[in-house]
């Protein structure tokens, strides 16, 4: 199975190079093969993550924290791990994500100071996460299947595609363009829209690399127009396919955060 | 540790809220650190950098306060919470192992004089592959119930809670060894070498209701039970087996040792003790109709079989049904139901005094709960209301509060403890005069 699992892997990933070159025209496929360059490179990755958070009044604030996650299935379920480390007062935090692509997500959290791992419901993902300008769905992505897809343009650079979610009572937003890299499939900016054609909110990779083989996003900014506010998000120390293994992904790692596997090379 | 310094002490909270006043400014300075954003030690904190060598220290300071919104004949402070309080905490890498010391020193207002609480001196990591190990001082929860405890038996401070502390005063430490293991189900085991009882309210910051005066009292007289304090003798064992199966958690229990609070009279002296307690229980908690639901049981035996001394506690079931749901974005809703069920109720009815039995606890007493959390300003704001309703206690306990982040330094939170019910002795009413509202403000560092 496993194989099995690795041999899709790497036919899907044969596809996407040989495709990246070629113009594509499939709008749907266009979008699922940015969501697994966004969020699924290689079968796990580990990366320290850092955030500003710059309101409209330009009082700042700051996260940091190191995400582990595990693919179950490429574009399908996977295994998430936060533990923050800044600031003082949610250092010790630990934030576990079973995602589960079409249904809810599971998702527990982790109080160090009353030793309490609470259950939290799976709720909106189109809120703030932890007090930034992303949202948990800009972590973790969001389901290709949500929404309606058409390719608008294509230019030199970018496929540019339109999205309309099949539910508009489920998000804030009417519909959002996303610029998508034809070379590295990255999703490099996104406006979402209100109805009247406003961009309200947007966001931009500002910094590109390459790492064990795969280009990632390793400086994205979130805008919030209405406010002038903005979240900086900067990846470093990034890795794939450091080989976590699946029992990590577990209560024992809330109380007792796995060292070896947050440990940076 | 504890010594009189009349006035000098209040003078000291104001000195605290003054001292915080002093480091906001700081914070507008690292503001304007417009060349770097990130500051010099940029990704430096982050504990998983490298090997750590030496410790590494957090804290912050408070300034706290709460006052009675009415006055309390028994007691005669205004206050039921003013301090100002540093806490410190220390955290060393040892190879595989945390060491982790974290107290604090406060200046007390309403019991004079300067305080200390050690919270935490542990030393936690993985002794194999399979089993990890915390050895210390430390905090331990586990179960189900928010702010509603059934195979929970690890001490509380409810004398904090209810006074105006922060939540996390409500968890007192406990001397224990807990070892976890892990495997197709997982078992903790915790062994306390000496009674770990509650921050029990003993009159002298909240006043409560005594069955022998049949009214509110105070300190003095203190409440001053007999100790189990004696290593080895006095232990205490707690148990759970859990497993999480396709996002469904199912967990056991079990404890023996002795009720966490004073609940027992010895006839032959008239002095309250900790008497011997057993518990058998279980939990189930998993996601369901859009939210999490949970359910769980535990059955508390104690000394009294038959339930005919009325000077212990009876044997009890107890039940907990809760739903937990985010019906609006950044806006939680929480249901808890419990039910207490008093077990051989009229045996212990009919062996109390006749001037007693009224105060006698009713045979299924429901308690109902409700969690309103609502986040703002992208969660710098967070409003909450959290109710404990009783229908048939006929009382209740309303905790509403507001807490706000000034910074990643700097929170403030203001709300209140508020008390109320028909009869003045049953659980909730008897604490109506502590009644207080509260504020609160922490720079952390």
């Amino acid at each position: 199975m496993k194989h099995l699992l690795t041999l899709t892997c790497l036919i899907v990933a044969g596809l996407a190079a040989s495709t990246a070159a070629a113009q594509m025209t499939n709008p749907v496929q266009i979008v699922e093969e940015a969501n697994i360059a966004s969020y699924y490179a290689g079968e796990d990755g580990r990366s320290a993550a850092r955030m500003l958070i710059v309101d409209g009044n330009d009082n700042r604030q700051r996260r940091q924290f190191t995400l582990l996650r595990k693919d179950v299935a490429d574009g399908g379920d996977q295994r998430y791990l936060v533990v923050f480390s800044r600031p003082a007062d949610i250092r010790g935090t630990v934030f576990r994500v079973e995602k589960h692509v079409g249904e809810a997500d599971d998702r527990w959290l982790y109080l160090p100071a009353l030793d309490l791992v609470k259950r939290i419901a799976a709720g909106d993902k189109r809120t703030s996460f932890v007090g930034s300008h992303f949202f948990y769905e800009d972590i973790s992505g969001r389901g290709t299947e949500e929404d309606e897809h058409s390719l608008i343009d294509t230019t030199d650079e970018y496929y540019v595609i339109e999205s309309t979610p099949k539910d508009p009572d489920q998000v804030e937003f009417a519909r959002y363009r996303t610029w998508i890299d034809r070379e590295t499939m990255l999703p490099m900016r996104t406006e979402y829209q209100r109805a009247s054609g406003e961009v309200y909110r947007r966001m931009e990779v500002t910094e590109v690399e390459t790492i064990d083989g795969y280009p990632t996003g390793t400086e994205a900014r979130m805008e919030d127009l209405d406010s002038g506010g903005y979240t900086v998000t900067q990846f470093r120390f990034s890795e794939y396919d450091v080989g976590l293994p699946d029992r990590i992904f577990s209560e024992r790692s809330l109380r007792n955060p796995p060292r070896d596997w947050l440990r940076r090379d | 540790m504890t010594r009189r310094w009349p006035g000098w002490h209040r003078r000291g909270v104001l000195l605290g809220l003054l001292l915080m006043a002093t480091a906001t400014p700081l914070i507008a300075q690292d503001n304007a650190e417009a060349d770097d954003p990130w500051g010099d030690e940029a990704w430096g904190e982050d504990p998983w950098a490298e090997e750590q060598t030496g410790w590494q220290w957090y804290g912050f300071i408070e300034g706290a306060t709460a006052t009675r919104i009415h006055d309390d004949p028994a007691v005669g402070d205004d206050y039921t919470l003013n301090e100002a309080r540093l806490q410190l905490e220390a955290e060393r890498a040892l190879g595989d192992y945390t060491a982790t010391i974290k107290g604090d020193v406060w200046i007390d207002g309403v019991e004079d004089g300067v305080r200390g609480d050690l919270r935490e001196a542990a030393l936690a990591g993985r002794l194999t592959d399979r089993i990890d190990i915390n050895v210390g001082r430390q905090i331990l929860t586990w179960g189900t119930g928010d702010l509603v405890f059934l195979n929970d038996l690890f001490p509380k401070d409810y004398v904090s809670f209810f006074s105006g502390r922060d939540d996390e005063y409500l968890k007192a430490p406990a001397d224990a060894l807990k070892l976890s293991w892990f495997g197709d189900v997982n078992v903790d085991v915790v062994w306390m070498p000496r009674a770990a009882p509650n921050r029990y309210i003993t009159g002298e910051r909240l006043s409560y209701f005594s069955v022998v005066e049949g009214r509110r009292v105070a300190a003095p007289p203190t409440i001053d039970p007999r100790e189990r304090d004696s290593v080895g003798r006095d232990s205490e064992f707690a148990l759970r087996v859990y497993q999480t199966i396709d996002g469904v958690e199912y967990a056991g229990y079990a404890y023996h040792g002795y009720d966490n609070q004073p609940s027992a009279v010895d006839p032959s002296t008239g002095e309250a003790y900790f008497p011997r307690l057993s518990s058998l229980g279980a939990s189930l908690r998993r996601p369901i109709l859009g939210g999490i639901g949970n359910l769980e049981t535990a059955y508390y035996a104690g000394e009294d079989h038959g339930g005919k001394d009325p000077n212990l506690p009876n044997d009890q079931w107890r039940f907990l049904a809760g739903y937990e749901n985010e019906p609006a974005p950044d806006f939680t809703l929480g249901w808890q139901y419990l039910l207490e069920w008093t077990r051989d109720h009229d045996a212990l009815v009919n062996n109390l005094p006749a001037s007693q039995r009224r105060y006698a606890p009713d045979e299924y007493r429901h308690l109902l709960t409700n969690r309103i959390t609502w986040q703002l300003l992208r969660q710098d704001l967070t409003l909450s209301l959290f109710t404990f309703y009783s229908p048939s206690d006929a009382d209740y306990y309303l905790r509403p509060r507001a807490i706000y982040r000034f910074s990643d330094q700097l929170t403030g939170t203001a709300g209140g403890n508020l008390f109320g019910g028909k009869d003045d002795w049953t659980f909730h009413t008897q604490l109506e005069d502590n009644s207080n509202v509260y504020l609160r403000l922490r720079y952390s560092f």
